[in-house]
């Protein structure tokens, strides 16, 4: 059986219960003129029930003071919506459509229209039209409404997808887990399951026909795996684990506030990773080192229109003044690729990730990269501000880096616009032909961040957006090893500073190797801060050190893994 | 036929919940009463139906055009420029 996708860590341990909603099979029907008043009479009907039915479930989540009753509210106003109920008319009356024929046709043309509106708050609407759309054909084939409010034993729910009716209604208590055979990361169950705290593997194909109701299944959502039946001893194994994972989470929550310093003494920069400069960002400022990726592309992604330099300026004035003096590593326009802007028709491209993107873009367009610098530039005296550049190949490309900053300075000169003269220029490490020139590019840079996602895709050869070569995106290859030691020394040796701000600056496997190459800062993610802190504190660099040693020598990248987990749980017991 | 423009300024357009508030109030007149996007006048859609008004994808800052026929066609408009206006309730 084919992995899922661990969405929601944990361990849950069960009965399996196969959920089956309801699949409707709809043929297409048409009727008689004597029958269309009557058909239209049932249609009204069906609405009716399921306007009781959803009314029910609202009057529940309020008396649980749940929220989400105004998922439920929102499927009233699609279910009574007049262009669906003229349209449904329409078939039954004009077309002489059969009830359930005009309902599926209705609600599938109008699903098909919010499909072509790109933007992700319109995706939720569509589950929730198709768990209008599956209540109505439900009722009109007279079957009876299932669902997970009320449970009686521990339960792992197996289900081919969940929908907002499904998961609004769960029984948090009894739900131990879920597992269903479609849906990835970003998916309606994957966002609900991290949200209940239940553990999930997602995308676990055939799952609904290799269990069976009543099976016990133990999910382990920390190291993705699923164990059908297992013997007593297992599950008291599990129950163990279980426990030791929930303590766990507790235990490393209180690991925000530490400085990172290993036993040795060796101060590690632990830094963020952010978006957008919002509250909630801003207020871990004390528990960081700085912001090690400012991802500026969101400010432009998040907007109908291309953000102005006052706009840019406030937002960027709001990261340093928020990191008091610390460093504020701003990455300019990072699109293309799988990233594009609802507001600029881009070329489409055969490889756009090997196309004009990042910075290759930015040069394409020169009017966007300036008015970016120079919001840049003005914001840079309200901190301590460093312009990092993606998707740099060559010298060449720092060259021209280097003309466009000076213009912009010398045009804020011109206008007599203040601007801090210790703004750190530097490129991220992305496309290997730049570590091939290290030592040229340690010369020309103050600093340079790794951003290994797309460092493992272009040194790898290998779409990480392509689910058929994902088995060869090896993170942790002797290749990546060998190439991440390669442009450490060469800035190490230059005296300047390098960081990781990829997946892998936060990846508790990568994060030893790279320190133990001489990696001093690590940035990432909000929820890798306590994690990684956990590890620096609890072993010395000379562990990191010799662990990173034995890694560029060995073979596969399965050797590595297997090497850091004995290796830190060696350490951990002396 | 009565016609305004108006901009849209609440941080989340015309979508759930502020969606939801406009086509309750526009339901409440007898006028048929659509609405587009500016920069795209082809799609004219019935502005009674929260189902083509998501269709529309309105986000914040995208300036919009209601048209409105019927006996209260101008209170209509008014009414529903206003509404967006005031940041529906955001």
């Amino acid at each position: 059986m084919e992995k899922g996708h661990a969405v929601s860590k944990g361990i849950g341990i069960g009965k399996v219960l196969i959920y089956q909603q309801f699949i409707p099979q709809v043929e297409p029907t048409i009727i008689e003129d004597t029958m269309v008043e009557q058909t239209y009479q049932d249609y009204l009907d069906i609405q009716a029930k399921a306007n009781q039915e959803i009314e029910q479930i609202v009057q529940l989540l309020i008396s649980k003071q749940d929220e989400k009753h105004k998922i439920f509210e929102a499927h009233h106003e699609i279910i009574n919506d007049v262009a669906m109920a003229e349209t449904i008319e329409n078939f039954i009356k004009t077309e002489h459509y059969g009830h359930i024929y005009a309902i599926d046709e209705a609600y599938k043309m109008f699903i098909e229209m919010l499909e072509t509106v790109d933007d992700d708050l319109i995706r939720e609407r569509i589950a929730d039209l198709k768990d209008v759309k599956n209540r109505l054909l439900r009722i009109a084939y007279h079957v009876p409404e299932k669902n997970l409010s009320r449970l009686f034993e521990k339960t792992i729910v197996v289900a081919l997808d969940l929908y907002p009716s499904d998961t609004a209604t769960l029984d948090r208590n009894m739900v131990e887990a879920i597992v269903t055979e479609v849906g990835g990361p970003t998916s309606h169950t994957a966002i609900i399951a991290k949200s209940y705290q239940i553990p999930a593997i997602l995308g676990v194909k055939d799952a609904m026909k290799t269990y069976n109701d009543g099976d016990t299944l133990i999910v382990d959502a920390l190291s993705n795996e699923l164990i059908l039946n297992p013997t007593d001893a297992v599950i008291q194994n599990y129950i163990e684990r279980k426990k030791r994972h929930l303590e766990q989470q507790n235990i490393l929550k209180t690991y925000l506030d530490k400085t990172p310093i290993t036993k040795d003494g060796i101060k590690v920069d632990v830094t963020l990773n952010i978006g957008s400069a919002s509250k909630e960002e801003i207020a871990l400022e004390p528990y960081v080192d700085g912001i090690g990726l400012f991802r500026s592309e969101f400010l432009y992604m998040e907007n109908t229109h291309l953000p102005t330099e006052d706009e840019q300026y406030e937002v960027y004035k709001r990261a340093l003044e928020g990191f008091k003096g610390k460093p504020v590593i701003l990455r300019t326009l990072d699109i293309g690729g799988d990233k594009t802007l609802s507001y600029m028709a881009l070329p489409k491209e055969e490889n756009p990730f090997l196309g004009l993107r990042a910075v290759r873009l930015c040069f394409a367009h020169l009017d966007i990269f300036k008015t970016q610098l120079k919001a840049a530039y003005r914001a840079s005296v309200h901190g301590n501000l460093w312009l990092m550049f993606p998707m740099v190949g060559s010298m060449d490309d720092i060259h021209k880096i280097k003309s466009v900053i000076e213009e912009v300075k010398s045009d804020l000169d011109s206008q007599q616009i203040p601007y801090s003269k210790d703004v750190k220029i530097g490129v991220m490490i992305e496309i290997p032909s730049i570590i091939l020139v290290i030592d040229h590019v340690a010369k020309a840079v103050d600093f340079a961040s790794i951003g290994t996602n797309d460092l493992c895709q272009y040194l790898s050869a290998v779409d990480r957006m392509n689910p058929l070569v994902s088995s060869y995106y090896q993170s942790y290859s002797p290749s990546m090893i060998r190439i991440l030691k390669m442009a450490i020394d060469g800035f190490n040796a230059a005296g300047k500073p390098i960081s990781v701000c990829g997946e892998l600056g936060g990846d508790l496997i990568a994060a030893p190797i790279l320190m133990g190459l001489g990696m001093k800062k690590l940035s990432m993610s909000k929820s890798s801060l306590a994690p990684i802190k956990h590890l620096i504190v609890h072993h010395t660099m000379d562990t990191f050190k010799s662990l990173a040693q034995k890694a560029v020598t060995l073979e596969t990248e399965k050797e590595v893994i297997e090497l850091v987990q004995k290796t830190l749980q060696e350490a951990s017991h002396d | 036929m009565t016609k305004k423009q108006v901009l849209v300024t609440n941080p989340s357009g015309l979508h759930a919940r502020p969606g939801a508030e406009f086509v309750k109030v526009a339901n409440t007149f007898k006028s048929t009463i659509k609405i587009m996007k500016t920069d795209n006048p082809a799609k004219l859609v019935n502005a009674k139906s929260i189902i083509f008004l998501l269709s529309l994808g309105i986000k914040r800052d995208t300036l919009v055009e209601l048209q409105a026929e019927g006996e209260d066609e101008v209170n209509a408009v008014e009414t529903l420029c206003a509404l967006i206006e005031s940041g529906l309730g955001e």
